[in-house]
Parts: structure tokens; sequence; C-alpha cells
């Protein structure tokens, strides 16, 4: 099928990165914006800029009939979903594929099956594949807090319908099982609808290492090798990396081998990311696998050469895989890092404020995915990441460097964001020496939130000295009672 | 006039004064004598602080100054020591349960008059993709709960009061 106009249905970075791929192949394009969303670089690249309503701006990102409708209406034949919001709403795609328009991704059987997390792992675990030990509640409902107890402590209690985290809640005593499975399922109905739950034994100290593969959904499969993503707060990722520094070149080939086995099973079309539990000792796990482009890929383009969503769009128009699994290599180091708008040091509350002064890094190895605009407003509507920082070099120890160098020239006043923070987790010993685990930033919480060399001297003057107010009184008065200012009876 | 600067938590009043060459910022713990002059780049500044030149970018914002400054942004809160006296301080802090981020109320399980026990879960709310239950912070009463279940709520929003405790 041919594509000649693409509807990129989403928002922030990711629509700004699709676009311009998609411009950069010959498409005409468009992208959707509600009503009260602030003017993104998307709206800027895209030829046209649809406006979509809904109660709140999620809940228009979120509608599937208003999206479809906006799709033929503009003559759309096909539609990026990018990540999150739709992007792995079976429903969707069937929606599109009723309106004959193309959805670019897996079919909707494949993300429905992929989607349950039960069925998933039923799925992967049927094949051969390693899973880790675990309780089903569908399988007997009647009996799942006995049979989660079995599964044994350290438990990890799911969503079967979840993702990114939501709903997740580790278990260390049996006292607090019950009360946590309840809250687990508050949390699925509220987020999916779903309350059904799954627990698995909580691997200690894992590692988080997920593999890029890409199908043509004609039985060709290529992996473009892992991530590591073990730098994570509250269960979400803020800083991916590839290679990982965890894997020897044959656990690299073996866990990439898995993954790309797991999407051959499904006959997999277009982009998607195979996630692992790494255990210290060595052993990986499946842990599900996401059926859409990931937020970190870009770092994997860093060090493949390749241009992931321009293989997606490839895919999608009927054209196939532009390189066999001998052609991707893996060259150099890339680390992201996701600036987001939070304060590391209040538990990561999200921040809101308006942008007054932005100025991005750039350079050799320095790329900026940005979602925002100098100007622009930062609100608690969407997500709190702004944009991701990606950066590349021939090794980790340089690409570390680059990665504080370009961080710390990440100008970004208004908003209060986690740049600083960012700096800290790539300036810790154990950073550099790769030793972490996903509860490294929870472990190391005091460390990397420390107050560093107080110069409050500094920042009172120049915070008293750019007060137009202060400034303006103490020069308005007599010269003689200026230098008398500072008295008082 | 006079500013109270809030950095990493700490409340400083400062006021300037002038001795004819440069401007001094006086706080209570002492005067800084010190310059600030734009360098052309949006934002940036050349900060003199007792002869030491350094370079930072700059951003003032409706309450809050931001600097970014060898790689490292602060934010520095600015009140006026006017207005915060003219403010309503709405009773003792531990009367009040503040929300610690924005987010939604997903249940409320007390109501205004009831007699609640320290630590008993008044509200349970949504923040960030987590559920958090607030308690109360001390026994006592009930005197209001502004949210039902399914509003949303900003920063520092007050989300129940105890009626103030009787001597």
């Amino acid at each position: 099928m041919n594509i000649s106009k693409l509807l990129v249905a989403n928002r922030g970075e990711i629509a700004a990165r699709v676009l311009r791929t998609a411009k950069a192949r010959g498409l005409a394009t468009a992208v959707l914006r509600h009503a009260s969303e602030q003017e993104g670089p998307a709206h800027r690249i895209a030829d046209e800029v649809v406006t979509i309503e809904g109660p709140t701006p999620v809940a228009a990102y979120l509608d599937i009939p208003q999206i479809v409708e906006v799709a033929k209406r503009i003559g759309a034949d096909a539609v990026h979903p990018g990540y999150g919001f739709l992007s792995e709403n079976a429903n969707f795609v069937a929606a599109l594929e009723k309106a004959d328009v193309t959805f670019v991704g897996p079919t909707s059987e494949v993300i429905d099956l992929m989607g349950d997390k039960v069925r998933a792992r039923a799925f992967v675990e049927e094949r051969g594949f390693p899973v880790a030990p675990s309780a089903i509640e569908d399988d007997d409902p009647a009996t799942f807090v006995e049979r989660s107890r079995a599964v044994g402590y350290p438990l990890l209690i799911k969503p079967s319908a979840g993702g990114g985290g939501k709903g997740m809640r580790v278990v260390r005593a049996d006292s607090t099982l019950e009360t946590e499975i309840e809250t687990a399922r508050r949390e699925g109905e509220r987020y999916f609808g779903d309350g059904r739950l799954f627990v698995e034994r909580y691997i200690e100290r894992p590692r988080h290492i997920e593999v890029q593969v890409m199908g043509d959904g004609q039985g060709n499969v290529v992996h473009f090798w892992e991530r590591e993503c073990s730098i994570q707060r509250r269960f979400q990722k803020i800083i991916e990396e590839t290679p990982s520094p965890a894997l020897s070149p044959q656990q690299r080939l073996d866990i990439c081998e898995t993954a790309a086995g797991i999407a051959r099973a499904v006959n997999y079309r277009g982009a998607g990311t195979v996630e692992f539990i790494y255990a210290q000792a060595g052993a990986f796990y499946f842990l599900e696998m996401n059926t859409r482009l990931q937020v970190e890929h870009p770092v994997t383009e860093m060090v493949t050469g390749f241009d992931l969503v321009a293989e997606q769009l490839r895919v999608a128009a009927g054209e196939g895989l532009s390189a066999a699994q001998a052609d991707i290599p893996q060259n150099g180091h890339s680390i992201e890092l996701r600036i987001c708008a939070e304060d590391a040091t209040e538990d990561f509350r999200p921040a809101i404020g308006d942008i007054l002064l932005l100025d991005e890094p750039e350079g050799e190895g320095v790329r900026v995915d940005s979602g925002i605009l100098g100007g622009g407003k930062v609100t608690t509507d969407f997500d709190p990441m702004l944009s991701k920082l990606i950066v590349h070099a021939e090794d980790r120890a340089q690409a570390i460097a680059r990665a504080r160098q370009a961080v710390q020239n990440y100008v970004i006043l208004g908003v209060t964001t986690n740049t600083g923070y960012l700096d800290a987790i790539l300036t810790h010993p154990d950073f550099a020496s790769g030793d972490v685990s996903t509860g490294f930033l929870a472990e190391q919480a005091d460390t990397l939130t420390a107050p560093g060399e107080d110069i409050s001297d500094l920042l009172m003057a120049a915070a008293a000295l750019s007060d137009e107010r202060l400034v303006s009184d103490v020069m308005q008065i007599p010269e003689m009672h200026r230098k008398m200012g500072g008295w008082r009876n | 006039m006079r500013r109270i600067f809030q950095i990493d938590g700490e409340e400083t009043e400062c006021w300037l004064s002038h001795d004819g060459n440069e401007l001094i910022v006086n706080t209570p713990d002492g005067a800084i004598p010190c310059q600030l002059d734009p360098t052309g780049t949006p934002g940036g500044h050349v900060l003199r602080v007792r002869g030491r030149a350094q370079e930072l970018r700059l951003a003032v914002g409706p309450d809050a100054t931001f600097v970014h400054l060898n790689g490292q942004t602060y934010a520095i809160g600015r009140v006026d020591p006017a207005e915060r006296l003219a403010g309503n301080d709405g009773g003792a802090a531990d009367d009040r349960i503040v929300a610690p981020m924005p987010g939604v109320v997903v249940s409320v399980n007390a109501k205004p008059g009831d007699q609640v026990k320290e630590g008993q879960p008044l509200l349970v709310i949504e923040s960030m993709k987590l559920e958090t239950s607030l308690i109360a912070p001390r026994d006592g009463v009930v005197a209001e709960i502004p949210f039902a279940a399914g509003d949303s709520f900003g920063l520092k929003a007050t989300l129940a009061q105890l009626a103030p405790e009787e001597d």
C-alpha cells in the first residue's frame, strides 16, 4: 500500500521526531493539537495541525472515533501513533483498519496478545522462552492469594493489563499481601478498566534490559541490539544506554536472539521492544513486549545508524526492512537522558511553570529530541517529560563525559527540571562502573540529591540585583540616603 | 523595600543599598557588594561578587528567580514580606493536610465532624500514577474536606483540615 499522507496521533517530542522523518521521506504530514495545549515543536514541523476536542487534553488524544474521523477528513492514508496514548490500543487499530487507514505498527491481534501480560507471558513460556516464577489470578481467582504466597517474597503485583509501572506493588511481608493486592486491583481498574492481577517473584537488584526488534510481517525479523534501562525512578526509566555494560558478547547475542525469536513467533510487523528482567547472576526472564516505538529508541539509532521511524514507515508501506541482521552494527556508545519537569529533591513531584528561557545543547554527538519551545507553559495535563537529550561517543566513558557536559549546558529556566539530578547520576561512581540495578536511584537517593557547594551568596546577589523593584527603589533615593540604606532603627 | 529570598528551603530577608560605586545586598548575615551586567546572550549576565566574576543565565518569574550557574539550575523563591503579613495564614500547620503534589482525589474516607485518630486515612489521592493515603496528623475532629472523589487539586492545596486543638 502506498502512503502519501501521514497523521501523527501524538504530541510533544515524539510527534516532532516522527514528523521530521516523515517529511524527509516526502510524505505530507499532519499532527493533532488540543485546544488548550501549548504550541510545541511538532506544530511547527507538520504541514497541517488539526485541533481535537475533549473534556481534558489527554481524553482527546484517547478519543478513537474522533481521531479516525480526523484521519478520514484530512485524507491521511496512514496514522503513526507514537508511544503512549493509543499506540497499543487494539481497538484503535481495528477502527483504522475498518476505515481503510494504515496503522503504522503491528496487527490488532498481536497488540491484543502482547497487551495482556498474562496471555503474553503464557505464550512466551509455551514456546520455551524464559519467564520468572509467577501466579496468575485468572487461573483460579479463589486461590490467588495462596498461590501468590507460594511464589515467595519479595514478590511484585502487577495489573494484567498494565504497563509503565502503574499499579505495580512490591510486597516483602506476608502481613501486607492482601491489602496491597486490593490497592493494585483498584489502580488496575482505574487505569486500565481491568482489575485482574498477576504476581511474580521480585528479582533482587535486577537490571532492566530490553531489545529493539523490527519485523516486516512476512516472517522476517531483525534485532537492533539491546538497551540497558535500569536507571529508573518509580518504575519509570530516566536514563537509558546501549550497549548494556552488564552483558558479555555471548550474553548479548543470547538475549537479542531470544527477543528476535519471540517476535518471530508472532510474525511481528513493525517496531517492537522485548523487555527482560536480568538477574545479577546472569539469568534473564521475559517481562513484556511493547508493540510500539519506545521513548528510548534514539540510543539504538545512534549506535546502529538506522532511522527506526523510517523503518516503521517502510514496513507500513509494504517495502519491507532495509537491512538484514548482519548489516546492523552496534557502534560506539549512546546514552539518553529524559529531561523532566519535576523536583528530584521532593520525591519527583511534577513541576509546573512558564519556560522563561530555553537554550538546548548542541554539538558533535549530541541530539536533542525536544517537545518544548521557549515561552511555553509546562502544565500537569501531560507527562512531565519535556525532552530527551541523547549523546553518542566512541566508548562509554566518553559518552558519560559528553552527556555530563551536554546536560550541564541544557538551560531551562522557569520550571524545575531534573537536569541537576541527571548530572548527579552520571557522576556517581556506581554509574561509572556500570554496577547498577533498577533499585539504584532509591538506594542512592540521599547521595544523588545531596546539596552541592553552598553558593547562596551568589544566588542571593543574582536574585536581588535582577529584582527590578529592589533596584529601582534604591536607585531612586538620593545618594546620601542610599549609603545609609542598610540602617535600621 | 525588602524581599525574602528562599534558597534551598532557607529564607533570608534582604535589602539593597548603594555605596556610590556599586550595589550592596544586605542580609542579617552581612553585606555583599556586587554587580550584575548583561552579556548579550538571552538571560546571560556576569555577576561580580567580592571581586570574583561569574557567568550565569538568569530569568525572573512571577514568584521565583531562576539561575543557571556552573551547569546547575537554581530556583530562588521571592516573597514580598508585606504581602506575606497581609496574607491569611489559615490556621496552624499541623491542622492541615496539604497536597504534597498536584493530583486527583480517589476517595474520601472521612467527613466534617468525624472524630479521627492519628494515622487514620482521611482520603486517598492519586498523583504521578500512584495512590497515596493521606492520614490524620493527630487525633482530632475533621473540620473540612473540600474535595470530593474525582476532583483534581494543585500543589499545596489544603485537602483536609482538622478543627483547632483545644488547650
